[in-house]
């Protein structure tokens, strides 16, 4: 009796680490001219698998929303001044 | 002139959402940087980025169509409060959606772009937010530009509906029609099984909610004190 050994092709395929989609990304986005050696702020921002990328993102967000309320803040300044010059105005009279 | 000349937000509601929205982003901060996502190359850790990089996008677009309806309530009830609505939600969407090129700059230099020093890589989707962002800094240009403040509300209320509609168009339909960085290439990723593992979701819907709160909370403060001011030019002794 013969063994009909199955055909290698249908050989269990190692088990798929990521997503699809991600190897169509990689492809493109991988072949970006690499050029310059890491100066040292991407030392930096690439140690600990890049976990600093998200920590300056959180930060630049943090800053954004500080600035905003200094603006605010600014604002509510000028109006109480304005409120209060008309006051000191009232009680001359 | 219209029921709603107030913009006094119920104080219950504005303490619970404030409440809420410091609950929830704290929470994505932590679980942001700790919880596991799944290992890909290049993003590597960076992939948690998502989590505060998108947000700012989907607050944007809440922001300038809250501010496009307000804008339409204007032109049919020429109520002063919809055009400060309108105004102040403009400048929130301004405001994200600097915050979002920014960190969207930040996250491609050091993850794609390492070694190229590039900033700025013309990605479909980076330019035609750089397009969107100056639509809405002509708004303003414009509202600036015009003394008289009928004339202004009403101009500027045609012009932000214009600005609306070129949205959807510049940061969806234009830059998934080109090969980008972002996803959405091959289909609305909102749909995908594949371009949000399912661990991420848990973070990254909170954090829209969250991020969505905070603008709802930083729009009423900002329209409440856009009144007032309006409200103190009116009065003649002052």
């Amino acid at each position: 009796m013969t063994v009909h050994p199955l055909h290698t092709d249908d050989a269990p395929s190692p088990p798929q680490e990521r997503p699809d989609t991600a190897s169509a990304y990689d492809s493109t986005w991988t072949e970006q001219p690499n050029t310059q050696p890491p100066d040292d702020l991407e030392q930096v921002m690439l140690a600990d698998g890049k976990i600093y990328v998200v920590l300056a993102v959180v930060l630049i967000i943090w800053a954004g929303l500080i600035a905003l309320m200094v603006r605010t803040d600014r604002r509510i300044d000028r109006l109480e001044r304005r409120i209060d010059d008309t006051g000191s105005e009232d009680t001359r009279q | 002139m219209s029921t709603s000349s107030s913009p006094v937000v119920p104080p219950r509601v504005y303490r619970l959402v404030q409440g809420a929205v410091f609950l929830v982003l704290t929470g994505v901060i932590v679980a942001g940087f700790l919880g596991s996502i799944p290992q890909l190359d290049i993003l590597e850790q960076s992939a948690r980025n998502l989590y505060f990089h998108v947000p700012m996008w989907f607050t944007l677009m809440g922001a300038t169509i809250l501010s496009a309806y307000h804008s339409v309530r204007y032109l049919q009830t020429g109520d002063r409060l919809r055009d400060i609505r309108a105004r102040e939600a403009a400048w929130l969407a301004l405001i994200f959606g600097l915050l979002g090129i920014v960190t969207g700059m930040v996250w491609a230099r050091f993850t794609w772009y390492v070694g190229t020093g590039k900033w700025w890589n013309f990605d479909p989707k980076q330019s035609m937010a750089a397009v969107l962002l100056l639509i809405y800094g002509a708004y303003f240009v414009l509202r600036d530009s015009i003394e008289d403040r009928d004339t202004r509300g009403r101009i500027a209320a045609v012009y932000n509906l214009f600005a609306v509609v070129t949205m959807p168009f510049l940061l969806y339909i234009i830059p998934r029609q080109l090969p980008s960085l972002h996803p959405g290439g091959e289909g609305s990723p909102a749909f995908s099984q594949t371009d949000l593992a399912p661990a991420m979701r848990w973070v990254f819907y909170p954090s829209v909610l969250g991020f969505l709160g905070l603008f709802w909370l930083l729009y009423t403060q900002r329209v409440r004190l856009a009144w007032l001011r309006d409200q103190l030019r009116d009065e003649p002794d002052l």
